[in-house]
């Protein structure tokens, strides 16, 4: 536009006035911001909306409550992510982008020893020099925080004690980087050391000097730092196994691996409030122990999260070094900067726990999992961090998705003198999921049967109870395993390939966002709340603290509204990245977002939809359940030519009140047990996974290649196939990582060996395999449109799928990753003295020959997946729990039924100590029942 | 993390340049050569041993030049894995060399000047004080060897250039210039044993081109490499053999990757002079390995490391003599 004043239009007749000058237009001006991007609105797309609302979208899993709200506008479509533009152009700004007039920088100093009391800092030095503008020391901030309000035990830097090489002892402000790492050398400290534990296995003993005091309730003087005991389920089964698996596994550490290292601006402004800049999943946590620590309240910051290069988890903890921003601005005055090298990035940590599982499977003679005993002892480094819940996660996420006849878990986190592990990826499910799924590819071994059908006949139902008492809802594991199973070719490959070649399965169960919010009781305060916002320009302002990790949650955000309001996805713009404007959201953690932002933004957004249709029924007479939004316009259902555009309805609504202003929140239903520990592992949904890989191995050097994985994942509903189809290729890429390379090394002085990129060896492009995404969709029906999850649960599978692909190509099981060369190869050494071989090429592979289980594991697999679809679609909504495929009756209590099944309460140590390291945790009384410490 | 700063001198010839290392020299002030910088500016980074100056051979005029028998020091990775004027053995090497990006800056005189690695040593400064050094950088503290405790003498860090192996094979020559003039050696003759030492360069003295008899041309070479990703990583162990076809006793034989300096393994080949067969492959092989002792300073461990020499050496054999 030429700018200036613009004519009314209409006037473009050529009518000119008698006094020469020419006749204004008598048409009203077109609505401002009619047209979104594109001038003219589209007809109602029929392929996006469900069969069940008349339109031409097919629903095999059945209908949902939220087809109603469907307007075929994006949800289902493969759509770019919202922010894709400002990634690949280099304008998104991550944590180091920020930029503030007159910021300084800080730098940190660091513990040189593992275990260390420190007997005196000694600062004067570096103060005095030329360009040091402040330090701190734990003495500024001796408050503890913790991301887990039951176990805060960090500081923002190290008070009396540190605990590992790298652990945080002072911080300095400086002009530029190069006074401040000068003033860091002339900081003088002196430690008492200590002596330090590596070992976890070691931490169960008792110590002088444990790493943490736990006080009444600390596990004898050992370094414990929680322990954990499951029972359910009736024993007796296991008496009379006809296959067992025992197996006892090390998984070592792994980081996450992410782009960007951790980067925080600190600024407190003219009024005083802290701006604190830093690439966090879970802003809201950073925000309450930042008050608790700087002593400020919560309404005096705003956290403002900038973009994340990558999180995987391995940025949900609120983090010390953004503490000692925060301190050191407010101590010079000025912003401070702080941001890693890559080798802080890895002191820091928060991994996923270096662990030692160890699982024992019975099957009886009907080929069903008659026992299920999972011990895990996991590091847990010097901190706390996620641990709590670790502890749990490594036991309970096994429960499913097969039925069990019984079910133990013995597992304990120990403190050691390494940096902290804490939450990755599919927390605290991956290691023991491995361990499980290459059980049951030994159970299969030994029954002489597919592995593929041993799962299938043992799968819980959609709609049922899990042994601890999880409700699953959707389930689409069957039809997973069915398509994987059938796209790659399983059975002309299982069993049958040459010697180096293999194939092999694996299945995974995770959560779809815990259902406890941790910091909070679910009944008196939201899991999610979303704000939305319309005012006379039309566009749609979303609110909403879900921090977008890369995952694409603000996208998803943006489609679900754009569905609802039948509006281009551009005219949504979704505001999530400081405190000050969204509301409190828990972040991105627990793959939690869709599920539950998107549900709170479907409410809101339907709040909205109301208010629109309300007025349009003012303006054309028919009542909203006669109306229907198409693009950017609603019309009568029954003669679409009736209608008012979208704006002039906005513009009715907004007569009274102005801006339309809507919030929506998420909150979990009631569930779960009363058990201890019945909250972990609770989700108001669960997604389901099975991979297949093939895989080549070489056998005189031991060296693995993944070539192809076929991944099928139950993620509901994909509300952006694309975005779904990215996470599973990731996924697959993560998990390559630790199942083939990855690992934290830490050597013989229990320093971390390789904290840097070259030697943490990431698969690169050339390791990646082709990748088959297949996506099922279950419809939840609780979730956002039907969506799950498909963030965690994809990573899952692979590792055992690549796992048992190695035992086909060359015969050995591993029981311990990552699988390197050197493991694999030394695998096939004992492999070849066992069998008296010479040369590794004379090896052969496992052969099957089908067992008499085998027909009755198909025809029972037969009759379940019938049984699965009638109450998938809830043709069937009898009650179903874990315990009705050994004989139960599932109208009534499973422990009214059989004594022995039951939760154990009481465990005794002696038998818990023989599950494995964990139960030996179990030896040791607490302080309070040895009167000390009370 | 911050480069320590330093002077860099850009001489355009030969004699500019080390006219620049006496004068240096003459000073006092120590330096360090850089050609593509891929080696040097990480380790650098890492406060390795860093020095005040560091003269570059970018611009030395002729450094570049790539012919069929003389390859300049200057010459990159990338330019020799592309070429159709080189050995094939060479262009085979260079491509398995780190990742493209790499071989991009990355140049053959570097690749063989290439400084031994131990992941006690390329670390950073705040994690090398934690361990209180080791004796490769002991930042005057005396500090000992942290591969092999005790014994305080030798440097123990792992050559890990792949160049070497190759061009070993294939029978190579180095030309090296310094201050007191120019001399020319085999190339096995250059390493020097001590991982610190490396090689017998004088102070002042650069590599300045490889050179290949007129029969290298007539061989033919396999190089085989171990390492965990196809990309990146340095060689866990590599194994260079080349012969002309027909005389076993032109085979030449080299290891890299294992130990502080690559080898060249004459006297084996010598005592296998019947190596042509399957049987005889294999005696070859299990020698090989048997000479071979590398220690616990790579990714990989070093019995697996010694175990592959076979592997690698009887695949490398059986892929220059296939067609015979």
């Amino acid at each position: 536009m030429s700018g200036g004043y613009r004519q009314q239009p209409g006037g473009a007749g050529g009518e000119v006035r008698k006094d020469g000058k020419r006749v204004a237009g008598k048409l009203r001006f077109t609505p401002p911001g009619a047209g979104g991007s594109r001038p003219v609105s589209t007809p109602r797309n029929l392929d996006g909306i469900p069969e069940s609302v008349g339109g031409n979208e097919p629903q095999p899993a059945g209908h949902h409550v939220h087809d109603r709200l469907r307007t075929g506008t994006t949800v289902g479509q493969a759509t770019a992510l919202v922010d894709a533009n400002a990634k690949v152009t280099g304008q998104a700004w991550y944590g180091d982008d920020v930029r503030l007039p007159n910021e300084v920088i800080g730098r940190i100093l660091r513990s040189p020893h593992h275990y260390a009391r420190i007997r005196s800092i000694d600062t004067s030095a570096a103060e005095a020099m030329p360009g040091v503008l402040a330090i701190a020391t734990g003495d500024d901030a001796p408050k503890t925080f913790g991301v887990l309000p039951v176990t805060k035990d960090e500081h923002a830097m190290a008070v009396e004690k540190v605990r590992h090489v790298g652990d945080l002892v002072a911080c300095v402000a400086a002009v530029d980087e190069a006074t401040a790492m000068e003033a860091l050398g002339a900081i003088v400290v002196d430690y008492e050391e200590l002596e330090p534990e590596f070992d976890p296995r070691k931490g169960l003993e008792d110590v002088d000097e444990p790493i943490h005091w736990r006080g009444k309730y600390h596990v004898g003087r050992t370094n414990v730092q929680k322990r954990v005991h499951q029972a359910f389920g009736d024993r007796s089964k296991i008496e009379h196994a006809a296959a067992t698996s025992r197996r006892a596994w090390r998984f070592e550490g792994v980081h996450h691996g992410f782009t960007e290292p951790h980067a925080v601006v600190a600024h407190w402004d003219a009024n005083g409030r802290l701006q604190l800049y830093t690439p966090q999943q879970v802003p809201h946590y950073t925000h309450r122990a930042l008050a608790t620590v700087l002593d400020v309240p919560m309404h005096q910051i705003n956290v403002v999260r900038t973009f994340v290069g990558g999180g995987f988890g391995g940025k949900s903890d609120p983090f010390p070094h953004e503490m000692c921003a925060a301190i050191l601005a407010r101590k010079c005055g000025r912003p401070v900067r702080i941001t890693f090298d890559r080798e802080e990035v890895y002191w820091i940590n928060r991994g996923r726990h270096p662990s030692y599982i160890e699982v024992k499977l019975d099957a009886d003679e009907d080929g069903r999992v008659a026992g299920l005993d999972v011990d895990a002892l996991i590091d847990g480094g010097a901190f706390a961090s996620f641990g709590h819940v670790t502890s749990y996660y490594n036991g309970v996420l096994a429960t499913a998705p097969y039925e069990l006849g019984s079910f133990h878990y013995t597992g304990a986190r120990v403190w050691t003198n390494k940096p902290a592990s804490g939450a990755m990826r599919g927390h605290g499910a991956v290691n023991t999921r491995c361990a499980v799924e290459v059980g049951l590819d030994d159970i299969a071994e030994q029954l002489s049967v597919d592995p593929i059908d041993l799962r299938l006949a043992n799968l819980l139902p959609p709609h049922s109870r899990t042994i601890s008492g999880f409700r699953i809802t959707s389930n689409g594991m069957r039809e997973a395993l069915r398509r994987v199973k059938e796209e790659s070719g399983w059975d002309e490959k299982f069993r049958k390939m040459p010697l180096g070649k293999g194939i092999g399965i694996g299945c995974g169960f995770f959560i779809s966002g815990s259902g406890l919010p941790i910091h909070w009781d679910p009944n008196r305060f939201p899991h999610a709340t979303v704000h939305i916002q319309v005012d006379m320009d039309g566009g749609v302002t979303v609110h909403t603290g879900a921090a977008d990790i890369g995952q694409g949650s603000t996208t998803a955000v943006a489609q679900v509204v754009s569905e609802v309001l039948a509006l281009p996805l551009d005219m949504i713009h979704v505001r999530s990245h400081e405190s000050d404007t969204s509301p409190v959201d828990l972040g991105s953690y627990s793959s939690r977002v869709t599920f539950m932002n998107c549900n709170a933004a479907i409410r809101a957004a339907m709040e909205i939809r109301e208010q629109l249709l309300n007025a349009a029924w003012d303006m054309l007479g028919y009542h909203p359940t006669t109306l229907v939004m198409v693009d950017r316009r609603i019309v009568y259902k029954h003669d679409p030519s009736i209608g008012v555009s979208y704006l002039q309805a906005l513009h009715k609504a907004q007569e009274d009140k102005g801006a339309l202003i809507a919030r929506g929140a998420y909150r979990s239903p009631p569930m779960g047990g009363v058990h201890k520990g019945a909250a972990a592992g609770l989700a108001p949904a669960y997604s389901f996974s099975a991979y297949v890989a093939e895989v080549d191995v070489d056998v005189e050097t031991g060296l693995v290649k993944c070539t192809r994985v076929w991944a099928a994942h139950d993620c509901g509903k994909a509300l952006n196939p694309l975005a779904v189809e990215g996470q599973i290729i990731g996924s697959c890429h993560m998990g390559l990582g630790q199942v083939l390379s990855e690992r934290m090394v830490y050597g013989r002085t229990g320093h971390l060996q390789n904290a840097n990129l070259l030697q943490y060896q990431i698969p690169s492009v050339h390791e990646m395999p082709h990748v088959t995404p297949i996506i099922v969709e279950s419809s939840d029906p609780e979730g956002p449109f039907g969506a799950k999850e498909a963030g965690e649960g994809p990573l899952l599978p692979i590792l055992p799928a690549v796992c048992n692909a190695v035992y086909d190509a060359v015969g050995v099981r591993p029981s311990s990753l990552p699988l390197t060369p050197d493991v694999v190869w030394s695998d096939i050494q004992k492999r070849m003295k066992a069998e008296d071989v010479e040369d590794p090429l004379e090896l052969t592979s496992p052969r099957l020959t089908h067992g008499p289980l085998q027909e009755k594991l198909a025809s029972r697999a037969e009759e379940h997946q019938s049984r699965d679809r009638a109450r998938q679609r809830t043709e069937d909504t009898s009650p179903y729990v874990n315990g009705v495929l050994f004989g139960f009756d599932p109208t009534r209590p499973i422990d009214e039924q059989l004594e022995g099944w039951a939760a154990i309460d009481d465990p005794d140590p002696e038998s818990m100590a023989e599950m494995g390291y964990a139960g030996r945790a179990w030896l040791k009384q607490e302080q309070r029942h040895m009167g000390g410490d009370v | 993390m911050l480069t320590p700063p330093f002077v860099l001198h850009r001489p355009t010839s030969v004699e500019e340049a080390c006219a620049i290392a006496a004068e240096l020299a003459e000073a006092d002030r120590p330096f360090d050569w850089v050609a593509g910088g891929t080696d040097l500016l990480p380790n650098y980074k890492w406060h390795l041993n860093p020095k005040g100056d560091v003269i570059s051979l970018a611009h030395v005029d002729g450094a570049d030049a790539l012919e069929a028998n003389r390859v300049g020091c200057m010459v990159r990775l990338h330019d020799v894995a592309t070429s159709d004027v080189v050995h094939p053995l060479l262009a085979e090497a260079a491509a398995k060399v780190a990742s493209s990006l790499i071989r991009r800056s990355a140049t053959i005189g570097g690749n063989l000047c290439l400084d031994t690695r131990c992941f006690w040593y390329n670390q950073s400064e705040d994690w090398r004080r934690s361990i209180e050094w080791c004796h490769k950088a002991d930042c005057g503290t005396g500090a000992d060897c942290r591969v092999i405790p005790n014994q305080n003498t030798l440097c123990v860090a792992t050559y890990q250039g792949d160049m070497a192996a190759a061009f070993m094979a294939l029978g190579a020559e180095v030309e090296l210039v310094g201050p007191s003039g120019e001399r020319r050696m085999p190339l096995e003759d250059f390493f020097e044993l001590d991982g610190m030492k490396k090689n017998v360069l004088q102070p002042g003295e650069f590599l300045l081109a490889v050179h290949l008899s007129d029969d290298a041309s007539s061989r033919v070479g396999a190089y085989h490499k171990l390492r965990v990703r196809e990309t990146w990583d340095f060689p866990e162990a590599g194994i260079a053999a080349a012969w002309i076809p027909g005389d076993a006793a032109s085979l030449r034989v080299a290891s890299t990757g294992l130990e502080s300096i690559p080898g060249l393994h004459a006297d084996l080949v010598e005592a296998h002079a019947d190596w042509t067969d399957t049987e005889g492959r294999k005696r070859l092989s299990k020698a090989l390995q048997k000479a071979i002792k590398p220690v616990n300073n790579t990714a990989l461990p070093p019995r697996y490391r010694r175990s592959m020499v076979s592997v690698l050496a009887s695949r490398a054999l059986r892929a220059i003599t296939q067609g015979e």
